[in-house]
């Protein structure tokens, strides 16, 4: 298929249909049979649903069990922490800058040898459209995208409002996500 | 006197009751399920009693419960008469047919003779038309009385394809009643004892081109022009709510019971077992006496036909879950330009072999 050998596929509005398929009974019949097939290979399946992954049908029972996420997955974004319980973002405010919808807001203060660093951070869930930009243009690998998707949905919209205590995760828990950071951009920069 | 109305009313109280407390609320059931296993998904199953989920089967109850304390809304503007009468022709249409319908041969119980089929009409096959032509009342009357352009389309697709196929029907069976030299069912189901006897080796141009008709009337994919989920919201029922919604559905599964049934009774040997006479199987039974062999015999000739209903439930199911939909004109040229023909060249060759 990458070889060149992908033809674009025609419409024909007038398709041909031969004898056998003009007396449409028989196609019918052969419809049915593919669609009995289906029926009575899953039927057993159906009434004693075999354990674990080993069964055909591709459905997950969601809050029981859970789809096994990609490292491309961009859930919601949370800050990196670092070893001393600090957040490893300088309050560059480039996020802030690039998000499409206005989701971050940062007041970055001074620390007493002058490293900055955000004074407050918030995203506002409400507004985040899971883009990315604020991770690929993070040049300190402060904020990542997660495989967080869940307890997003809430009664009420302020609870949709995280400040920086409720976004900063340890550093070892996001590591997967780093590097494949690191991989996928540094590939895109060359 | 006494015996028959008591004869009577069981057989009534068993085919309603078979009819309204395990077809209407099981096919549901069965149709969402049936799906899901057809196209590789799970299906309905999330309703539980304490934890118990029944393989979905508390799924009618949940809808039933949701079903009667929904608002039941009559539109601005409609003719709330006849908006409420459309679902109640519905309904009575497709359960009056079970009327007819022999689920067993004759037999004698106690010294009295039972024939099991509520009424023995000389017409039965005409009753079941006559019914089956009623039925497009329901539809276009709910399509015109609800004061919605979509509902109107519908009813107006409804009438037309229903006339057209009803014609065909007709043609179809008239086939069968050569063949078989009687309107009444029973004679027809009789006639059938003799495996080879069966309609559907008589007939055999004459059982799919009736399927294709009676899915037609029933308003199913392939041909659910009149409701077209996708053109017409839900077409003629698009503003009926709680209890009559049901009603509509209820009328279309029980009309797929019908259906099924009728198809049976004509072409696959109504309650018989292949190579099995009712004598054989009162004599198979002796052992237990006179009336216990009889009883014996209605349990296996109504299990027999239950069984063959249920069949064609299911090929009706599987129909409708594989075919698409036809566009309008399609569905007409079918009825009109084919299978009116081909009904016609049926009856002239049925004819033309009784005659040699």
């Amino acid at each position: 298929m990458l070889n060149g050998t992908l033809t674009p596929k025609k419409v024909r509005p007038n398709i041909d249909l031969s004898l056998w398929e003009k007396l449409y009974i028989f196609e019918v019949v052969r419809g049915l049979y593919i669609t009995s097939r289906h029926f009575v290979i899953h039927l057993f399946g159906f009434i004693f649903p075999p354990a674990g992954k080993k069964r055909s049908i591709p459905t997950v029972y969601y809050p029981e069990e859970k789809v096994t996420l990609p490292e491309a997955y961009r859930g919601r974004p949370l800050l990196v922490m670092k070893e001393d319980k600090t957040e490893k973002c300088v309050a560059c405010g480039l996020c802030e800058k690039i998000c499409p919808g206005k989701a971050i807001a940062i007041s970055p203060r001074e620390k007493e040898n002058g490293d900055r660093f955000p004074f407050k951070f918030v995203i506002d869930m409400s507004r985040c459209i899971f883009c990315g930009f604020c991770e690929e243009v993070c040049p300190k690998e402060a904020i990542v995208m997660s495989k967080e998707y869940e307890s997003l949905a809430t009664y009420n919209r302020e609870n949709m409002i995280y400040n920086k205590e409720m976004l900063l995760r340890p550093e070892k828990e996001l590591k997967a996500r780093i590097d494949y950071v690191r991989r996928i951009y540094s590939k895109c920069n060359q | 006197m006494i015996a028959d109305l008591i004869e009577t009313i069981a057989k009534i109280l068993f085919v309603f009751g078979i009819n309204m407390g395990f077809f209407s609320p099981i096919l549901g059931w069965v149709e969402r399920k049936q799906s899901a296993v057809m196209q590789d998904r799970v299906g309905a199953n999330r309703a539980d009693i304490m934890g118990y989920k029944a393989i979905g089967l508390f799924h009618p109850i949940a809808d039933a419960i949701k079903v009667m304390v929904k608002e039941d809304f009559i539109p601005d503007g409609a003719n709330k008469i006849f908006h409420t009468l459309a679902p109640f022709i519905s309904l009575t249409c497709s359960i009056v047919t079970f009327a007819v319908v022999p689920f067993g041969g004759q037999y004698e119980i106690f010294g009295h003779k039972v024939n099991l089929v509520i009424a023995n009409l000389d017409v039965g096959i005409l009753f079941v038309f006559a019914f089956a032509s009623l039925a497009p009342y329901g539809a276009v009357l709910a399509g015109w009385s609800s004061n919605n352009n979509w509902s109107f389309l519908g009813g107006m697709r409804a009438s037309a394809q229903m006339l057209s196929y009803e014609v065909a029907m007709g043609f179809t069976i008239i086939g069968v009643i050569m063949v078989f030299g009687s309107l009444r069912l029973t004679d027809i189901g009789m006639m059938q004892e003799d495996f080879f006897r069966w309609g559907i080796f008589l007939q055999p141009v004459g059982f799919i081109l009736f399927l294709t008709c009676a899915i037609a009337e029933n308003k199913r994919i392939p041909f659910d022009m009149p409701e077209a989920e996708s053109e017409l919201v839900a077409g003629y029922f698009t503003e009926y709510s709680g209890m009559k919604f049901v009603m509509f559905w209820m009328g279309e599964f029980l009309e797929i019971v019908t259906i099924s049934a009728i198809v049976t009774t004509l072409f696959f040997g109504a309650w018989h077992l292949p190579f099995i006479t009712d004598a054989d199987l009162v004599n198979f039974f002796s052992f237990a006496g006179q009336t216990g062999s009889n009883f014996l015999a209605i349990l296996v000739n109504v299990a027999t036909f239950l069984m063959k209903v249920i069949f064609f439930i299911w090929l009706q199911m599987t129909i409708r879950w594989t075919l698409p939909r036809f566009r309008y004109d399609q569905v007409m040229k079918l009825g009109w330009k084919m299978i009116l023909p081909i009904s016609l060249i049926n009856i002239f060759i049925t004819a033309v072999i009784i005659l040699v």
